[in-house]
């Protein structure tokens, strides 16, 4: 009988091999593939039975936290609370139980639930202790700012909020100070608890005119107008077509090559001048020159140094790129060329980008990657990971940036950007733009922008403000009318606030006395 | 009392030493499950842990009294299964800790008392038709009306008073008592071929016909039941046993051939294991129906990945049924590979240990009820983990030791038992520990002497008393 008993003990092993071979089959081989199917909520009921971490802007004010649910026959532990509801909505973004997260909520999902290898390994230390690990993340963004550029975007009679962006940054880091998108969502709204209820708030702001689920600061692309003139008149410096002693005569139209169709000015006004002049007042002709005189390659090639063409390197999903055209779009077609160095035609910009070009401006001609992101920190608030600086493109020299700088103060000063100029003497640098969407006859439909730093000798803020051509109010204005004020509105406030915590000593600070992350910033990173 | 033994006091201290690492991995688990954020367990659950751990502390002392020399490994390993399964139970469902410790109260004592009343395994080996008898009411139990509780599409249950309990968790430590008492007896009967159907050579009818009939009996009810994990166990666990016992392999073959057949008309007939064995073959498509708790130990067993996920911080409650019959992926989910591949060893090293015994033994009968027990230990484990993995087709039946449930803890602690006493017989007749009178027969030895005494007594007065009677 023993060799039978012993056959039947190496045929048991043989059935619990089989079992040894499924189970790292399951657990090791298709561990990926199961743990990713969506029908397994495993992943994120493990999230959401957990503490995530804060979400905060640069001046303290709590932008996302977990909230323990109370309620005893609750699904889930833990739930997501916004506490400025639409202010950083498209910063943030929404982590849901049934329909993913989104921005910020996405990107750093795994330093909000504490589940990096670094917060991890730290945790090793008191894993009996139970603590909490998730991790926070730190702006470099100021609600104070935010709401402010949020104000400013409302109509000053109807006080509705008007479509549109405001980005503001530091020219000399990246650091995004604010990014205002209107329409904007309120994430709470997605968040409930009821997954139907949920969906039907997507599908509601899926469907709503502006598509506010999408950030139209940096997931959206504009036609740009005139404030396209700053990088066509870059471009233009740097190849040495013009410089400071060019003049133009003062014309009503121009005819370009290929064509027997005149482009004309704003308005069909005769125009002409000094660069400086030109610039100002925002003659079309000469830029529309520019671009011929520079030809597809050059100014194609310009563009792309500016970054056109290249998806925004911010530290959010979902950024798109600027778009001018490629050579072979306009070898056939200097007519488009012609109106494209005017920022017509096929130019669109992301408002992100816009700002960005002020900031190179602004920066000795150095075009910094923009985030939002400072720090980003676990859980007992030491630093986890800072964000470093970094340079994207050198568009222009330090003297085309110094002349395009000189340029745009001559528009804040005597030009169509006088709306702009600051409030205590600081010298603001500006330049607007008016983008015509409607083609002669038609209905007049324009973007209203204006894009400036301040201040114009020692730049600390660049902005980009536009208003989307959605209205005949809005469409009937010009960049400097209307997104010219909302930037003054908006750089008042950055430089009285710095006025303010400069005056106050820095122990009990006053709500309006937000410390200076973009100070500190830069000093730690330098300004390459 | 008992002559000492170095031997035997080394095994049981092994012993006493495992059972307490055992309950120190136990403790570490329910301290892990216990605190910050993985708090799953209440802390006022301490007690009943306290109590477990001592529970099998004293089944080791009990051992030491009642069976000194048996392998020292089967109680350690069933502590380690049964803390872990003790842990996760309570993590599944808290309200579950005191009943689970009563259950493990009634467990412990029923392995002492098993222990104590069998004291040598030829107390065993002469019941058969008892055995039988008592294994087969056990059987029909849950079809009597009034008593009989079906759960879950299956008729497994008896509810008397506020008792319930599956009466098939015992009928198989009984049918295999019964057919290891039977097959001892008539092996070599059955083993030699006396009948002729044609080229077939089979055993006398007479001597093959009753194992049939009780085979065919359990088979059928289990069957009708809608138990089929336990009406697989039923039938590998005979196959296995006649073959072991007559060592003749066509047993195995014609058990091969009439478990297809028996499978086949299973399948025709019952659009249950139609259902089953699609669902084995292909969950996905039934996610939302049948196949939908397959799917959930996939998923939960994927979440835990190699090191898992830690306890208390999986969702293994989204499997259904997850404390009985899928507890093994929740043990996957929580402990990941390592700890599911720890449990799985477990269930090896005792199928090792149990078949050494049967190996070690010498009687025949001892040698095939150790390879049945051991067998029903291993196979069972073995349908409900690879049912759950999805290595055979799903069959609800309880992990041993591991499983919540009542039934089950106390039946296989009885198994135990029995596996116990068949390795210290042998230890004894090998002389490895001394071969000392067991209680009972030292009780009896004792009786014998005092009626010895009281007969030289008697004597000596009648020969004090009449010189002649006594030279008589």
């Amino acid at each position: 009988m023993n060799a039978r008993i012993r056959r039947l003990a190496v045929g048991m092993l043989v059935c619990y091999l089989a079992l040894f071979v499924q189970l790292n089959v399951l657990q090791v081989g298709r561990e990926e593939e199961l743990s990713s199917d969506p029908r397994n909520d495993r992943q994120t009921i493990r999230d959401f039975n957990r503490p995530r971490g804060e979400i905060l802007s640069a001046d303290g004010v709590v932008l996302a936290f977990s909230e323990p649910v109370t309620s005893p026959n609750a699904e889930l532990e833990y739930q997501r609370v916004y506490p400025t509801g639409a202010l950083f909505g498209n910063i943030t973004g929404y982590h849901t139980f049934n329909f993913g997260s989104t921005q910020l909520e996405r990107v750093h999902s795994d330093v909000l639930a504490g589940t990096t290898s670094a917060q991890q390994l730290k945790a090793l230390s008191n894993l009996f202790s139970g603590q909490d690990v998730s991790g926070s993340v730190v702006l470099t963004m100021r609600a104070d700012v935010q709401m402010v550029a949020r104000e400013a975007l409302k109509d000053p009679r109807t006080g509705l909020e008007r479509e549109g962006s405001v980005v503001v940054m530091d020219p000399r880091t990246g650091a995004v100070i604010a990014m205002y998108s209107s329409p904007p969502y309120d994430p709470n709204l997605v968040v409930v608890p009821s997954s139907q209820e949920a969906a039907d708030v997507l599908e509601f702001l899926n469907n709503f005119p502006g598509k506010p689920l999408l950030a139209n600061t940096y997931q959206e692309r504009y036609m740009p107008g005139s404030s396209f003139k700053v990088i066509t008149t870059g471009i233009a410096l740097e190849n040495g077509v013009v410089s400071l002693d060019r003049a133009w005569p003062s014309e009503r139209e121009w005819v370009p090559p290929q064509t027997t169709d005149p482009i004309q000015n704003y308005g069909g006004s005769s125009c002409g001048g000094s660069l400086v002049e030109v610039f100002f007042r925002s003659c079309n002709i000469p830029f529309a020159q520019m671009a011929v005189e520079l030809g597809p390659e050059r100014m194609v090639a310009g563009t792309k140094a500016w970054g056109i063409g290249e998806r925004i390197p911010i530290d959010l999903p979902g950024s798109v790129a600027s778009s001018f055209g490629e050579v072979e779009d306009f070898t056939d077609q200097l007519p488009l060329l012609a109106i494209g160095g005017f920022g017509q035609g096929n130019d669109v910009m992301v408002p992100l980008h816009m700002a960005m070009v002020a900031a190179t401006v602004a920066n000795g001609g150095v075009m910094m990657a923009p985030h939002v992101v400072d720090v980003t920190r676990y859980h007992d608030d030491t630093v986890l990971e800072r964000t470093r600086p970094q340079v994207w493109k050198t568009p222009i020299s330090p003297s085309t940036a110094a002349t395009l700088n000189t340029l745009m103060v001559g528009v804040v000063n005597r030009g169509t950007g006088r709306t702009m100029q600051l409030d205590g003497g600081i010298q603001a640098a500006a330049k607007t733009g008016t983008a015509q969407l409607n083609n002669t006859g038609e209905e007049e439909r324009s973007h209203a922008w204006i894009i400036g730093f301040a201040p114009a000798e020692a730049p600390r803020y660049a902005i980009a403000v536009m208003l989307k051509g959605t209205n005949a109010e809005i469409s009937a204005s010009t960049g400097g009318q209307l997104a010219g004020p909302i930037a003054k509105t908006v750089l008042d406030h950055l430089f009285r606030t710095e006025a303010l915590a400069a005056a106050t000593p820095p122990a009990p600070a006053a709500p309006a006395a937000p410390t200076e992350p973009t100070e500190s910033t830069s000093s730690a990173g330098g300004t390459p | 009392m008992s002559t000492p033994s170095p031997l035997a006091s080394a095994r049981r201290s092994t012993e006493l030493g495992l059972v307490v690492m055992a309950g120190a991995i136990t403790a570490a688990a329910y301290t892990v499950a216990s605190l910050g954020k993985n708090a799953e367990i209440p802390p006022i659950i301490l007690p009943f842990l306290g109590v477990t751990l001592g529970l099998l502390v004293v089944a080791s002392i009990a051992t030491r009294i009642l069976a000194r020399g048996a392998d020292p490994t089967l109680l350690p390993l069933a502590a380690l299964l049964h803390g872990i399964g003790y842990v996760m139970i309570t993590r599944l469902d808290d309200r579950l800790a005191g009943l689970q410790t009563t259950w493990t109260f009634i467990a412990i004592a029923a392995y002492v008392v098993v222990l104590f009343v069998v004291q040598r395994t030829t107390d065993l080996a002469h019941q058969t038709w008892w055995f039988f008898a008592i294994g087969a009411t056990l059987l029909v139990l849950p079809i009597v009306p009034g008593i009989g509780r079906s759960f879950g599409g299956a008729r497994i249950w008896v509810s008397i008073g506020p008792i319930n309990f599956q009466p098939g968790e015992f009928a198989k430590i009984f049918l295999a008592l019964f057919f290891a008492g039977y097959l001892a007896e008539r092996r070599e009967l059955i083993a030699t071929n006396t009948w002729r159907i044609g080229f077939l050579r089979l055993p006398e009818p007479r001597h093959l016909l009753p194992i049939v009939f009780a085979w065919g009996f359990s088979v059928v009810v289990m069957v009708g039941l809608r138990d089929l994990g336990a009406s697989l166990l039923f039938f590998a666990l005979f196959v296995v046993m006649l073959w072991v016992a007559t060592e003749r392999t066509s047993f195995l073959v014609i058990g091969v051939f009439l478990f297809a057949g028996a499978a086949y008309i299973a399948w025709r007939l019952f659009d249950n294991v139609q259902t089953r064995v699609a669902i084995w073959l292909d969950p996905w498509p039934q996610y939302e129906g049948r196949g939908y708790q397959i799917v959930q130990a996939m998923f939960a067993l994927s979440n835990g990945g190699i090191e898992g996920t830690g306890l208390g911080l999986g969702s293994p409650n989204k499997i259904p049924e997850v404390k009985n019959d899928f507890i093994f992926a929740a043990i996957g989910e929580e402990l990941g590979l390592f700890g599911a591949t720890a449990v799985l060893i477990a269930f090896v090293l005792i199928i090792g240990a149990g078949y050494r015994i049967a190996i070690r033994a010498d009687r025949p009968f001892e040698k095939i009820l150790a390879t049945g027990l051991t067998t029903i230990i291993g196979l069972q484990a073995f349908i409900i983990v690879g049912g759950v993995i999805r290595v055979v087709p799903l069959t609800g039946i309880t992990l041993p030791f591991v499983s919540y449930g009542g039934s089950s803890l106390l039946a296989n602690y009885i198994l135990l038992a029995l596996l116990m006493r068949i390795s210290d017989s042998s230890a004894r007749r090998l002389g490895e520990v001394p071969d000392d009178l067991t209680i009972g027969e030292r009780f009896e030895a004792r009786r014998a002497a005092r009626l010895a005494r009281r007969e030289a007594k008697r004597a000596g007065r009648i020969g004090r008393g009449d010189p002649a009677g006594a030279a008589r």
